[in-house]
């Protein structure tokens, strides 16, 4: 029992984080009908970054935040204005191929700066836990957690209760319209794939006080991230946010019950199910595109 | 290398003057030394990025050391040596063209290995089809060696499911009040991390130690909670976790996180890396970690006090780790082939000469099987107080193995 | 290389047929310099680069069919290389004494049937959500490679024995099998875009929606390909695997190897014979190069993804097709275009006598039901935009439909040919209930239509729009040659009656909205239909197109074929058509003679009364067409 519940709670806790971070691709897909598959790269990016003010100026990762969001957000609205702009009417394959590009090319540029070294954050409370009744909960990721809640509701605030977030929705629900109502599409565009990004920072600073990483880890977030936001639907935030808890559940288990060899098989088995049998997701909305009518 | 005889007729002079145009990229390498000259060229792709970085820059630094010593001795047959070092990005695709580049545009005198069964595999059947002698530092899968392959070497002391059996046969023969009674084997699944655990463990169930756990996970696993938490249920006396670099310190990390501190800890790998290890999961938790090794700075063998200075001059750490020592002993064992036949021409008498000697590295003598794995045993270290001593086999020992896991931070 | 053999780039005139034959020139000596250079040096480095090269032409030549012709974006294909790498390593490693060479085409065999699995999830999915799943599929099939230990050997990989040939020739065997396999595959490559099943894939990409009302069989077609485009490409892999002589999850399975097959096939062309070749050795001694004196790991990387992204945004089409289309600029810079000649005067159906017979019908004689409508039924949300519809298009008639805006015609239209699924009701052609059938068996069983907003395949030529339409499904058919003989022959006689045989070579988007109309007409004809949709005809084109219209729907309909008429222009209806349906609201609120209609007070009310709920379902339809109409 004490195993199960201690699965549950880790599970949870990794389920937030995804959330996060799941919640900014999802976002760039609703708005733009883009799959950012550079959304892993920027997460590690926010690693990196986090990293670099930890070790160079001692400032905690979680707060790392705090400047890990706004310098991802800057890139991102840099890239949606040089690199995904001009070919924003273009078949949803070429932002695929271009976002697939930007990966690499993030990647490439993160392994000259920081080197392919396996990389950590290592704050003094990162091997700590609070521990409950026989379960434990690792500090590290107790305050990741509560940073991803913040920053998701944060985002969720922006989302629901200004006009930039009624404007996105408007965007997100038909474009031609939004315009009719003097909602500059491009603008909230740019800033939606900026706010996407960061939402990526964000998590990439929490995530890299939780585990090691390399460049080459992006490939494995980027999996997951699909996964998560193909069971959610895409384009939907509250899908995003409900599978990646789902999903967290599920690798953890998979880890304990079944074999951590077949945890990292969870992903791609999810994907091909849920497109298979219910191609919209949990709660998302069936896009023509999509749909054969075979 | 003569390869060429059926060939010579066809070349039709008019036919290259079409093919200089067409393939014009695929001109000619400039021509190679191959023997003459007063340098020899010494060929090996490494991992310097991607997943294997860590340990492909470190045999870069043995390699390099070697070098350094061999040429401040006059060279190898009165030669100067010169090293051709690729990256191969821990990319398989890669290493083939690498080492076929090397042997065919560079035209290399010698190979030395690369870092990892997993690119050692497909590199050694390229030297293999070009009849080059092949040592290398790092590849200790068995696998290896069933191939029938005539000029590959490993130049460590034991393949990888031998490198924990003197560990085993140790705990083995504790008394009854000191030796566990339950053990856990959580493994990367590594063609070198894996039958090391299995070796282990089939000695160790053999002698009625009860396996409670039992796992493998993906070389991309970075999340060990669920690893732990499922061991730490089962609350065994005993952990053997096969790890490379990166997972060790993960599981490591994740079993303090939890509190599960069983009685002994057994690692591969990971706890041989000096520095880094102790950096990545902090010197005060390292007390009484266990692990095979192959090389241990302080041992007493020939020529390894000579290396250690050297590898502080160049690379500014008195503690050289395994993998510099391992590529350092390979290239030793060419050495000694190239020196002991005294020609590089006919590459198959180089490893002929070196499975019917012994040579000395720094690793200690080694010698070998037809097949070309070695016959040797591994030792096992510990650190204690922030030292790594080599505990076992006695007679290399430089301290005595302490019973116990005692992470303290 | 710029040999143009693809069906939507066939040159015309002379000046395309010389810059063929030069293109042919330069492919044969490339392929003459690429069989002798074994011969002639014997430098293994480059042989090892030609190698790696024609691994990923065969590679991307086979993904040129699902993702050049298909549409369908694949970053999978590198699976099919593992694939047929594994199935040589396996079979090799538990038969060691038979010739390796003996499971070369069973790994093509392995990788085909693997492709029928992808394929059937690509009935499915598409556009992003194909692309995911194919990265998925790789990783899947990955992870299966890694944890299916007894048979698979785990991440340990296989090790196959090494060749027992002389080590003079080591690579020779390695070289000319890939070169032999990258000849069938270029063979098959270049016959699948010359038969009917590539004018279908084509016309997959350009439309899938549309494509199925012409007639074509979706997933037997897209089936097809994935299997066309992965064969090769697993023998291809199993004579890699032998010359690496290990194969092993991470290597053979690496996303890379997609990405550089993917890289090869956009730099050279996606839709080209030649391109993917071409890519192929650009890429590969590129990618060498930069291992090789750029440093390699961190700058092959940005090197392979700053190429995919410059490519992405500045030449979409690739170096052949951008060869191509530079030359035929130079070659007609100056002289007109022809989309500004005239729309032909027509020919007679007389010509088409083979297809077509005049039909003698008993005036008064009972006649059956050609389309029978009952309570047909679609909603949207909360809005029911086809309400339980009702009609009888009688056969042999040409049937009137009209209605206010947004009463629910179109959406009428395509309950009818199931471009969307109705909820409810039943459909009845010729006497047989068709609701539950797909959109191309109701084609194949009689039923044509065309759009509101046209839709032809906007990127193929006017000839090849119309012979993509297939009028049964039969694999022998889907074999048959379609760029030129009978097929041609007939579409081509089609376009001279509705006057557009001048225009046949030009792209369909180079058109003007009523040439669109006269050819997608064609295009329809092509299926040789009993009853045909036309959904207003005659919007959006002048009063003399107006005018050859009516006169075309006329006779078409004395050789027998029924209409059913979406129609705002009045005059043009009334005068055309008996019986006229007046649908309102979703449902059937009246039908008669054009006189009776015209005098029917409901009817005249529905046209001038404006109430808010006719409003709310016309938004519904208009949003519908305008997804429609943009897929």
């Amino acid at each position: 029992m004490t195993e199960l519940v201690q699965t549950l709670v880790l599970s949870l806790l990794l389920g937030g984080v995804y959330a996060l971070v799941a919640s900014g691709l999802t976002l760039i897909f609703g708005v733009m009908r883009v799959i950012n598959i550079a959304h892993g790269a920027f997460l590690i990016l926010g690693a990196f970054i986090a990293y670099t003010l930890w070790h160079a100026l001692g400032l905690d990762p979680l707060v790392g935040v705090l400047v890990t969001t706004p310098v991802v957000f800057a890139i991102g609205w840099a890239i949606y204005h040089g690199l995904v702009r001009p070919i924003r009417n273009a078949p949803m394959s070429s932002t695929v191929l271009l976002t697939f590009g930007l990966a690499l090319v993030t990647e490439g540029v993160m392994g000259f700066v920081w080197g392919n070294d396996s990389t950590a954050i290592t704050p003094s409370y990162v091997d700590t836990s609070f521990h409950v009744g026989g379960v434990f909960l690792p500090k590290a990721q107790v305050y990741g957690g509560i940073v991803a809640v913040v920053v998701l509701v944060a985002l969720w605030l922006v989302l629901t209760k200004t006009w930039l977030g009624r404007a996105i929705r408007a965007a997100a629900a038909n474009p031609a319209s939004a315009e009719l109502v003097g909602i500059k599409v491009t603008s909230v565009a740019a800033l939606v794939f900026a706010l996407g990004l960061a939402a990526a920072g964000a998590g990439g600073a929490i995530t890299g006080v939780l585990y090691p990483f390399v460049p080459g880890s992006h490939y494995l977030w980027i999996a997951r991230l699909l996964a998560i936001v193909v069971l959610g639907g895409l384009g939907s935030l509250e899908g995003a946010v409900l599978s990646a808890l789902v999903f967290g559940i599920a690798e953890t288990v998979t880890a304990v019950y079944v074999s951590p060899a077949w945890a990292t098989a969870v992903p791609y088995a999810i994907v091909f199910a849920v497109l298979l049998i219910r191609p919209q997701g949990l709660l998302g909305t069936r896009l023509r595109d999509d749909a054969v009518t075979a | 290398m003569s390869l060429v005889s059926i060939r010579r007729g066809a070349t039709v002079v008019s036919l290259a003057a079409v093919m200089s145009l067409g393939l014009a990229a695929c001109g000619d390498g400039s021509g190679g030394s191959s023997g003459s000259g007063d340098t020899l060229t010494i060929g090996a792709s490494l991992p310097l990025t991607g997943d294997f970085s860590q340990p492909g820059k470190a045999a870069e630094q043995g390699y390099k050391v070697w070098q350094s010593m061999v040429n401040a001795d006059g060279g190898l047959l009165k030669k100067k040596v010169e090293l051709k070092v690729k990256d191969d990005a821990s990319n398989q695709n890669t290493i083939v063209a690498d080492y076929n580049a090397l042997i065919s545009k560079d035209q290399v005198d010698l190979l030395l290995g690369t870092f990892s069964s997993l690119l050692n595999l497909p590199a050694s059947a390229v030297a293999e089809k070009n009849q080059m002698l092949y040592v290398e530092p790092a590849g200790g899968s068995p696998d290896m060696f069933s191939r029938g392959f005539k000029h590959l070497f490993f130049a460590q002391q034991a393949t990888a499911d031998k490198q924990g059996l003197v560990f085993a046969d140790w705990v083995k023969s504790l008394p009854a009040s000191q030796r566990p009674t339950t053990a856990a084997y959580p493994t990367l699944d590594d063609p070198f991390a894996a039958p090391n655990v299995d070796g282990i463990r089939q000695v160790l169930e053999g002698a009625g130690i009860k396996t409670v756990y039992k796992t493998t996970y993906a070389i991309d696993t970075k999340n060990f909670d669920s690893i732990v938490a499922a061991m730490k249920a089962k609350n065994p006396d005993l952990v053997v976790h096969g790890a490379t670099f990166e997972d060790g310190v993960g599981l490591t990390r994740a079993m303090l996180k939890a509190g599960f501190t069983p009685k002994m800890f057994y690692e591969t790998s990971t706890p041989s890396f000096a520095d880094q290890y102790t950096k990545a999961i902090g010197e005060g938790n390292t007390e009484g970690v266990m692990y095979a090794v192959s090389y241990s700075p302080d041992a007493d063998t020939p020529g390894n006090k000579e290396f250690v200075a050297q590898y502080k001059k160049m690379y500014g750490s008195s503690i050289p780790p395994e993998d510099a020592a391992d590529a350092y002993a390979a290239a030793q064992v060419m050495q000694a082939a190239v020196e002991g036949v005294g020609s590089i021409d006919d590459q198959t008498k180089l490893a002929d000469w070196l499975r019917g000697h012994t040579v000395d590295t720094i690793l200690g003598p080694l010698s070998w099987n037809a097949d070309g794995s070695p016959k040797s045993e591994f030792l096992i270290g510990q650190w204690q107080k922030g030292v790594a001593e080599v505990v076992l086999p006695p007679d290399l020992a430089t301290a005595k193995p302490e019973i116990g896991w005692h992470p303290s931070s | 290389m710029s040999a143009a053999t693809s069906p939507e780039e066939a040159p015309t005139g002379r000046a395309g047929a010389s810059t063929l034959w030069v293109g042919r020139g330069i492919a044969a000596v490339a392929a003459v310099l690429l069989l002798l250079y074994p011969v002639i040096n014997d430098n293994r480095y480059y042989q090892n680069i030609i190698i790696l090269s024609l691994v990923f032409a065969v590679a991307a030549s086979g993904l040129s069919i699902i993702t050049g012709l298909a549409g369908y974006v694949s970053l999978g294909q590198g699976a099919f290389i593992g694939l047929g790498g594994y199935t040589v390593g396996i079979l090799a490693t538990h038969h060691p004494d038979t010739s390796v060479w003996l499971w070369v085409p069973l790994a093509g065999v392995v990788a085909a049937l693997v492709a029928l699995v992808l394929g059937f999830v690509a009935l499915r999915a598409r556009g992003p959500s194909f692309v995911i799943i194919t990265v998925a599929f790789l990783f899947l099939v990955q992870v299966i490679a890694i944890n299916w230990r007894s048979l698979t050997g785990g991440t340990e990989g296989l090790t196959l024995p090494l060749p027992t040939w002389s080590a003079d020739i080591m690579n020779w065997p390695f070289y000319y099998a890939l070169t032999a396999i990258l000849a069938l595959q270029l063979l098959l490559a270049w016959w699948v875009r010359r038969i009917k099943l590539g004018t279908g894939l084509v016309a997959i990409r350009e439309d899938e929606t549309k494509a199925a009302t012409v007639g074509i069989n979706l997933p037997v077609e897209k089936m097809i390909a994935f299997v066309a485009s992965s064969v090769f490409v697993g023998m291809a892999g199993g004579v890699y695997g032998y010359y690496l002589t290990f194969i092993d999850p991470r290597g053979m399975l690496n996303i890379l190897l997609s990405v550089q097959t993917m890289l090869a096939l956009l730099v050279g062309g996606k839709a080209t014979l030649w391109g993917p070749v071409l890519g192929a050795f650009l890429v590969e001694p590129l990618n060498e190069y930069a291992n090789n004196n750029l440093g390699g790991g961190n700058t092959r990387l940005v090197l392979f993804g700053g190429l995919l992204i410059l490519i992405v945004l500045f030449l979409p089409q690739g170096v052949l097709p951008a060869i191509e289309s530079l030359l035929s600029w130079l070659r007609t810079r100056g002289s007109a275009g022809l989309v500004g000649a005239r729309i032909g005067t027509g020919g007679s159906l007389a010509s088409l006598t083979e297809r077509l017979h005049p039909v003698e019908r008993e005036p008064g004689a009972a006649v059956p039901p050609m389309l029978e409508v009952k309570d047909l039924r679609k909603s949207f949300g909360g809005l029911k935009a086809v309400d339980g519809a009702s009609l009888v298009v009688p056969e042999g008639s040409i049937t009137g439909l009209i209605g206010p805006n947004g009463s629910g015609k179109t959406t009428l239209f395509n309950l009818v040919d199931d471009t969307i699924h109705a909820d409810g009701g039943e459909i009845w052609l010729a006497g047989e209930r068709i609701d539950g059938l797909s959109p191309w068996t109701r084609a194949h069983r009689g039923l044509g239509r065309t759009f509101q907003i046209t839709r032809l395949f906007r990127e193929m030529t006017v000839l090849e729009n119309v012979v993509a339409a297939q009028h049964s499904f039969s694999w022998s058919q889907l074999g048959r040659i379609a760029v030129s003989g009978a097929e041609a022959k007939a579409a081509e006689e089609l376009l001279e009656y509705v006057g557009m045989r001048a225009f046949r070579d030009q792209k369909a988007r180079a058109l003007s909205y009523g040439q669109q109309k006269l050819v997608e007409l064609a295009q329809v004809l092509m299926l040789d239909p009993k009853l045909i949709l036309l959904d207003e005809p005659a919007g959006g084109i002048n009063p003399v197109l107006v005018e050859r219209m009516s006169e075309m729907i006329r006779e078409l309909n004395s050789y027998g074929k029924t209409f059913l008429i979406v129609e705002h222009n009045m005059p043009f209806v009334l005068g055309l058509c008996d019986p006229v349906h007046v649908l309102g609201r979703g449902r059937t609120m009246a039908s008669g003679t054009p006189d009776q209609i015209q005098n029917d007070p409901a009817v005249v009310d529905a046209y001038l009364g404006d109430d808010f709920v006719l409003e709310a379902t016309e938004q519904v339809e208009r949003a519908e067409q305008e997804r429609a109409g943009s897929t």
